[in-house]
């Protein structure tokens, strides 16, 4: 009887556990090669490190209630089975959380720390001995917990390409496939926190994230043309099985809505910003919206340094970098969802 | 006999299947599966075109693999294959993650969400253990199922399967199923 068993609470989850495997490869990352002093870099270490923990979290909540009886859980860890990618996942998920929690509170400011647990009532007072300063621990964090985020990452897609009988899954490809997913969608909501805060942000924030997600977009690309040309090379039963986004029920969503708006455009829009950038080491210099500026000599008056060159001029805007991050995600979610669905209905025939 | 362990398996002389269900009826009994659901089917082909045409009706279950894509899964060791070659399923320790079932080539698993538990045909393994046929066996009239110990030379089934030819479905899945369907 075939049925779909796996649904949205488990695209859910593959994108979220993604998601924070993605933000704290790139927090560990930046905080592992930062320089000194360097602030921007610092700020986008402290914002990936203490949004990481979160979105995995809710993920796993969500896979808990997939279960049968989600009371049932904990049976999951009363067994280790090296041959079963979920029984290794849920290992790996637990040691994941722990150390991204940790290294999220590592970044807590001392001050919020110290009112928080003055604020305790008397009955949590236990907890004191919480009240320490972690700080110090960051470096051997991101050192430890970047192969559980890049194994977080890779296990997602491991999940469904261990699966022999689904044609569509079966190849590493997915699991890279995934993994630089995971990363890009890491990158990209940095990108949107910081770009869509309040907070004025240093415009130079977004070099290392923009070269990042472009770097991990350009892998994205070339993985999806592989996985297509090499399953239209293979058997009879992934030939099929590819049929499900090449005139099958999913043609559209893949290749518009993921291909097209998930995976080209942002990174269109991406190498357009950077594109200086990477030609000429410039450094990011606002371009002012039209629509935030009232005046139209504006634009001149804030160029970082007036005697650049106006080639050397940069497009960076917060409506560019605003969409670019949302198309990210948005494509994360779809390859998810297309790769879930269609995977479990593609069969040996 | 022999002191070899047991390798229970079926052999499906499909051509004598008339379609009648009283296999999947009787499993129905035996297991207590609820009428939404079938531990076991009967696929019906249309061969052939007007007016040469043929009805096939092949029944079908859990194939009881020599390396069980679900067993290998399977967080838990909730699925597991016994000693006899039986694939079986623990249902105090199965989460409900049904990640048997989308490993499995054939379909064979379904949910039970009442129970929150995976379920599959295990060859009526309690009637096995009282030395009883499984349901749909004995049950079959037109005597399409048979049903045995491969390791013994002198059971039935091993004895149809040294004389017939016979073809195992999906082999690609690389499981080793051992529903021997006779040609």
């Amino acid at each position: 009887m075939k049925t779909i068993e796996w649904q949205y609470l488990i695209v859910s989850y593959l994108f979220l556990g993604g998601l924070s495997a993605g933000l704290f490869f790139v927090s560990a990352v930046t905080e592992l090669f930062r320089r000194h002093g360097d602030s921007a870099k610092t700020e986008i270490a402290r914002v990936g490190a203490l949004l990481a923990p979160w979105p995995v979290i809710i993920g796993c909540t969500l896979l808990v209630f997939d279960l049968g009886h989600w009371y049932r859980f904990y049976k999951l860890f009363l067994h280790f089975r090296w041959e079963s990618p979920m029984s290794i996942g849920s290992w790996l998920l637990v040691l994941f959380i722990c150390a991204s929690l940790t290294y999220a509170y590592g970044w807590v400011p001392s001050r919020v720390r110290g009112g928080f647990f003055e604020r305790l009532p008397k009955r949590l007072r236990f907890l004191e001995f919480l009240n320490r300063d972690v700080s110090g621990l960051r470096r051997p964090l991101a050192i430890a917990g970047l192969p559980m985020s890049v194994g977080v990452a890779i296990y997602t897609g491991v999940l469904l390409g261990a699966v022999q009988s689904r044609p569509f899954w079966n190849t590493n490809l997915v699991a890279q496939l995934f993994l630089f997913s995971a990363l890009s969608g890491g990158c990209a909501l940095l990108i949107l926190v910081l770009a869509a805060s309040p907070r004025k942000f240093e415009m130079h924030e977004f070099q290392s994230l923009y070269l990042l997600d472009v770097s991990f977009l350009t892998l994205e690309f070339f993985i999806v043309v592989p996985y297509v040309i090499h399953g239209e090379l293979s058997v009879e039963a992934v030939r099929k099985s590819l049929k499900l986004v090449l005139g099958g029920p999913f043609t559209i969503l893949f290749w518009v809505f993921f291909m097209g708006l998930g995976l080209l455009l942002p990174f269109a829009i991406e190498v357009y910003e950077a594109l200086p950038l990477l030609l000429r080491h410039a450094q990011f210099v606002p371009r002012v919206d039209t629509a935030t500026v009232a005046a139209p000599g504006a634009a001149v008056s804030i160029l970082a340094d007036p005697e650049q060159s106006p080639s050397r001029k940069l497009h960076f805007s917060r409506s560019w970098a605003v969409a670019a991050a949302v198309l990210v995600l948005m494509g994360g979610v779809l390859v998810r969802y297309i790769f879930v669905f269609a995977g479990q209905m593609s069969a040996i025939h | 006999m022999t002191n070899r362990p047991k390798r229970y398996a079926l052999a499906i002389d499909a051509k004598k299947c008339i379609d009648c269900k009283a296999c999947v009826v009787a499993c129905r009994a035996e297991n207590n599966v609820p009428l939404s659901k079938s531990r076991n089917w009967i696929n019906e082909e249309l061969r052939g075109d007007w007016p040469k045409l043929m009805q096939i009706f092949e029944p079908e279950q859990c194939h009881h693999c020599e390396e069980p894509a679900c067993v290998r899964v399977c967080p838990t060791g909730a699925s597991y294959k016994r000693p006899d070659g039986i694939v079986a399923i623990n249902p105090s320790e199965c989460v409900g993650c049904r990640y048997c079932m989308i490993a499995c080539p054939y379909d064979a698993r379904f949910f039970r969400e009442d129970l929150g538990v995976v379920e599959k045909c295990d060859l009526c393994a309690r009637r096995l253990d009282r030395g009883e046929l499984p349901a749909c066996v004995e049950t079959c009239p037109s005597k399409v199922r048979i049903f045995g110990d491969l390791n013994d030379p002198t059971s039935e089934i091993h004895q149809i399967l040294e004389k017939r030819q016979y073809r195992v479905k999906k082999p690609e899945a690389g499981t080793g199923p051992q529903i021997y369907y006779l040609l």
